[in-house]
């Protein structure tokens, strides 16, 4: 399959994966082919099947069109129609849009969404950097990687998910929302395109989530623009879901009815391509090429010693035998490259030791770098990125597509299987390492370091990226203080510092946090052990220990702290004496963050969605199965006996208490176990996106 | 004429005989035919509209069951199934929409999914028709949505386990079936393994999320089957699913077949897996594989082996010669994986196992 398609440059990298145009060499077709590493993929393959099942079940000019998927290798390829036209965010770079301009827009995303909602769909990350446009300007929604499909029209739903300056009050408040959460990014869609940013913009992106709610609906201002267009933003920005507007109404809104006709949508294509030669864009093409693959030949040690083949002479291969072991499947395609690689492979033998297997692992690191949004955003060129509208001051970073992307305010997916909250697990999981909204004040913006300590960027079979500090011994301590750091303090610290009002305080704070980080960075294990006197100290203040809500609880115990579902919860962690006391990561008051036993410190593993357990309906199958099937009947009290006996045996028997420990933790939680981890770990990379985009000083 | 049509509005049993009448009509004709196709879709998505509404309106209960029982008699559920996939594109959601609103009804105030009931009693062929969907990439996402709708239900884990051709072509009643006896592996249950092992990529991962839903929705029905049918289950499993060409299918497999081993229902079916050497051999590759989610997945049906207290003797001596490999190679397995707690205790745990094995392979306690 992968055969049919020639892949040519690199178009940008998405949420999960980098896109590529690619030429359909049955067709002759270009096309855009995004690629998913699944290794890699912090998303589970189920999300991943969803956003294609999804897609596949959308024909419409409005939405990005879906051709096919398959996989190669570790890498699944999702073929999509290629839009040259790039997105709306990146039309917005030399300027807002003209009131014309946007109302084609709204008119061509109306349709789009009328026809997602009329099949039972909700998009739910409307935003500009989604909708793309072709050569042609004709407009398409793009970027299905947390749309929803509703079994029944009429349900709803409450997953927290979308992009927070485009969420609808209702679905940060979690209440239960459905269709017309669109319609509200869509509102906030035309007044980012009016404006050249979503209202909010320049807040921090954990407080915009108190904002939306708390705030009066944002309105589009100014004299530039007409009474229709003003209606029409107002129309889609009524907080009271009920009372917002459908897409079918909004169609026969006036605005949308004297909409002009999308070839019109040029003028801003060539007005971006423009733009973009007066930057004097070197962009440097990246071009597709196949992963290495680490062909090194296994010692004979490796093998495992099985007796049915002991007969055979196992124990010492000559070294031609691994050439055998080479199997294509691991050599990705033809066989000249399969050659090719095994060349390349010599030649990475006789480098010195170590550095043999650096190229597939700088390969391999790239995709996992999460950057951000707009998954299928397509972008023609970097020049027209968000960041060279927004931070112009900045060096340009070589590979222009890292700019895209840090820029451009990313998508909170939604993880199924993180235990607390999901408001708090979509908050804490997807944000890339750099950037998770544009701030146009932001002074500073480099790219998170690759070193930036993600366990699962690195191949186990490689040696570890070189620390930028000297290597610190890993010690349980440390691993807290740089929890307690990256999880709750450094939030905190810039919390306290956008709260604080006056210079001088903001000055004083901003050194503190400063230090502390230093600290962080130099010395975690002390950092922590600094924080655990400060704890226990206070704890012995009865007055402040009260004030501050750490009286001594009940609640601790040694024991705690091996619970399993911390692994899974989302929480930091904060120690006092002996016990480990969770508190909410983004916990945005001050006091609050510092220290709060948490009100559920165990937190049960979600193990089941919702809708699969199969409940009272069952009965009605059931009694039939019995009724009509004695056999069936009977096995089933056989089967209900042998049950429940098993059961018995169970406790009885030793083996029952080791496998049930062994149960718990293997079995609920190993899929969710790698979630929870790995939104720790996204978590703590979003800190640091946050911390080198609001710097301190 | 179309105009004519659109004013119209037409009574629930006219709806349902024009309906079957095209579908009838699209099963026969040769080869593709707009004109009938775009009739049927507008007859389709008007059946849908009266099912379950649209955004604006809301729709009677009355009429709702009305139009089901008029479909319910005119059979058209079977037609639908089998023809799905000559359906045009928007009519096939439509379609779906239509078999899901239908096996979820329930008349006001029972807790009898009525549609499905019958459909369970005396149609159970439209259940095969729709896993039939799986044969094609145009039917397969729509049959898969309302197949795993479906398997809310016991009954419809039980219909697709227990079925077995039949000589007259009928699908076999539930009331005949008897749960001892083996599986002929003829049954429509095993055409899952083809329809993940060699289904585009979307078949194939649709297919395999409606075959998870067959082995753990209803667990004591599963974990009898399993009992019944061990050899045949798993000898598939292995060679068709775990050692898959595809990662994806590959991956996924070894993560089910851990869930599977793991759930307390099927206890006796995981002491009998775990009692084979070969069945052992097949995950200590896993954890060799150069892919590590691969490993990753694989240790956690490698761990069950070594927990096992009452491990038979070839587990024993794979175990035993493998030791001091096991020794060497564990402590660095995905070492990367810091921050993963309890992966880190398991595997310590495991190396303790291990290192306390006795130097010659005992007889387990249980069978002395």
């Amino acid at each position: 399959m992968a055969d049919n398609f020639q892949v040519l440059e690199e178009l940008g990298s998405g949420s999960f994966g980098k896109v590529y145009k690619a030429i359909d060499r049955t067709t002759g077709e270009t096309v855009a082919i995004k690629q998913i590493d699944l290794e890699d993929s912090s998303d589970e393959l189920a999300d991943i099947q969803a956003e294609i099942a999804l897609l596949s079940t959308c024909h419409s000019p409005y939405i990005t069109e879906y051709r096919a998927s398959f996989v190669k290798g570790v890498k699944l390829w999702i073929v999509m129609e290629f839009l040259g036209g790039g997105s709306a965010l990146d039309l917005l770079s030399p300027g807002p849009y003209s009131e014309a301009h946007i109302a084609i827009v709204c008119r061509e995303i109306l349709l789009g969404l009328d026809y997602l909602h009329a099949t039972g769909k909700i998009h739910r990350d409307i935003k500009a950097a989604n909708i793309l446009l072709t050569d042609a300007g004709k407009v398409k929604l793009a970027d299905f990687g947390v749309a929803a499909q509703l079994t029944n029209i009429k349900s709803q739903r409450m997953t927290f998910v979308g992009t927070p300056f485009w969420m609808a009050p209702e679905v940060i408040q979690e209440a239960g929302y459905d269709f017309k959460a669109d319609i509200w990014s869509l509102g906030i869609t035309a007044l980012e395109l009016a404006n050249g940013e979503p209202p909010h913009a320049g807040g921090h992106p954990m407080k915009v989530l108190f904002t939306i709610p708390k705030n009066p609906a944002p309105r589009l201002e100014g004299d530039q623009w007409s009474k229709e267009f003003k209606d029409f933003v107002a129309q889609c920005l009524i907080k009271d879901p009920d009372r917002r507007a459908t897409s079918k109404e909004l169609l026969r809104h006036k605005f949308i009815q004297r909409a002009g006709k999308v070839e019109a949508m040029r003028e801003l294509i060539e007005r971006k391509q423009m733009f973009e030669a007066q930057e004097e864009n070197t962009t440097h093409l990246k071009y597709y090429e196949e992963t290495m693959v680490d062909l090194s030949p296994k010692t004979e040690e490796d093998e495992w010693v099985f007796d049915t083949i002991k007969g055979k002479p196992t124990t010492i291969r000559p070294i031609h035998h691994t050439a055998k072991r080479r199997k294509t499947a691991r050599i990705p395609s033809t066989s000249a490259e399969a050659c090719a690689s095994m060349m390349q492979r010599m030649d990475l033998n006789s480098a010195p030791l170590g550095n043999g297997n650096e190229s597939p692992l700088r390969e391999r690191r790239r995709p996992s770098s999460r950057k951000s949004s707009a998954a299928t955003a397509i972008r023609v060129s970097s020049g027209s990125t968000p960041t060279a509208r927004r931070v112009s001051n900045v060096p340009k970073q070589p590979l222009g597509v890292d700019l895209s992307f840090g820029n451009s305010p990313s998508t909170v997916r939604h993880f199924k299987r993180v235990s607390s909250g999901e408001r708090r697990a979509a908050l804490s999981s997807n944000p890339p390492p750099n950037g998770f909204q544009p701030n146009p004040q932001a002074k500073t913006f480099r790219l998170s370091p690759p070193s930036s300590a993600h366990p699962l960027d690195t191949n186990d079979e490689n040696s570890p990226p070189a620390p930028e500090h000297p290597p610190l011994p890993v010690t349980k301590e440390a691993l807290y203080g740089r929890r307690a750091y990256s999880k709750v303090l450094d939030s905190v610290f810039l919390e306290a510092h956008a709260d604080s009002a006056s210079p001088h305080q903001r000055e004083a704070m901003s050194h503190l946090a400063q230090a502390w980080g230093n600290l962080d960075q130099v010395d975690p294990q002390g950092e922590f052990m600094l924080l655990k006197a400060m704890v226990d100290r206070l704890k012995g203040d009865a007055k402040l220990a009260s004030a501050l809500g750490i009286a001594i609880s009940p609640a601790q115990s040694p024991t705690k702290h091996n619970t399993k579902a911390s692994d899974s919860s989302l929480s930091g962690t904060t120690v006092h004496g002996t016990s480990t006391t969770r508190i909410r990561a983004n916990t945005t008051t001050t006091a609050a963050a510092a220290v709060t036993p948490a009100a559920t410190p165990f937190q049960t593993p979600a193990g089941t969605p919702s809708g699969t357990t199969s409940t009272s309906p069952l009965k009605g199958p059931k009694l039939l199965l019995a009724q009509n099937n004695p056999h069936l009947k009977s096995h089933r009290r056989r089967q209900s006996a042998f049950f429940v006996g098993g059961d018995k045996a169970f406790g009885l028997d030793p083996f029952a208490g080791g496998l049930d420990e062994k149960k718990l933790p293997g079995y609920v939680d190993c899929g969710m176990e790698q979630q929870g981890l790995l939104a720790d770990i996204l978590y703590g990379q979003w800190m640091q996106g946050l911390k080198t985009r609001w710097p301190l000083s | 004429m179309a105009f004519l049509f659109r004013n119209k509005q037409k009574n629930a049993s006219e709806l349902v005989r024009t309906t079957k009448e095209l579908t009838v009509r699209l099963s026969e004709e040769p080869k593709p035919n707009p004109k009938l196709e775009e009739d049927l879709a507008r007859e389709l998505q008007q059946m849908k509209v009266r099912l379950q509404g649209t955004l604006e309106a809301e729709v009677s209960q009355d009429s709702v069951h009305q139009l089901l029982t008029l479909i319910v008699q005119e059979d058209l559920l079977y037609l639908l199934a089998n023809n799905i996939h000559k359906l045009p594109f928007e009519s096939r959601k439509d379609a779906q929409v239509i078999f899901s609103t239908a096996f979820r009804y329930k008349p006001v105030g029972a807790s009898d999914p009525q549609v499905l009931h019958h459909v369970i009693q005396y149609r159970p062929e439209i259940i095969i028709s729709l896993c039939r969907g799986y044969d094609r990439r145009e039917s397969a996402m729509p049959c898969g949505g309302v197949l795993r709708e479906a398997l809310k239900y016991d009954a419809i884990a039980a219909l697709l386990l227990y079925d077995e051709p039949t000589g007259d072509g009928n699908t076999r009643d539930l009331a005949s079936v008897n749960p001892d006896v083996a599986s002929t592996g003829e049954g429509v249950f095993w055409r899952f393994f083809d329809w993940i092992d060699k289904g585009a990529f979307e078949v194939s991962a649709d297919a395999f999320n409606t075959f998870r839903d067959i082995l753990t929705k209803h667990k004591s029905l599963v974990a009898a089957y399993l009992q019944t049918n061990f050899e045949m289950f798993f000898s598939k499993y292995n060679t068709i699913l775990i050692q898959s060409e595809s990662y994806v299918t590959k991956r996924q497999s070894i993560k089910l077949l851990g869930e599977i081993l793991l759930d307390r229902a099927n206890y006796s079916v995981m002491t009998t897996y775990v009692d084979s050497g070969e069945h052992l051999k097949i995950v200590m590759k896993l954890l060799r594989d150069d892919r590590r989610m691969i490993n990753y997945e694989g240790f956690h049906v490698f761990k069950v082996f070594v927990a096992n207290p009452n491990k038979s003797m070839a587990v024993q001596r794979i175990l035993i010669s493998n030791r001091e490999k096991l020794l060497r190679f564990l402590p660095s397995f995905l070492e990367d994986r810091t921050e993963d707690e309890q992966f880190i205790d398991e595997k310590s745990f495991l190396i303790r196992q291990i290192e306390q094995l006795p130097s010659a392979p005992a007889p387990p306690p249980a069978a002395a």
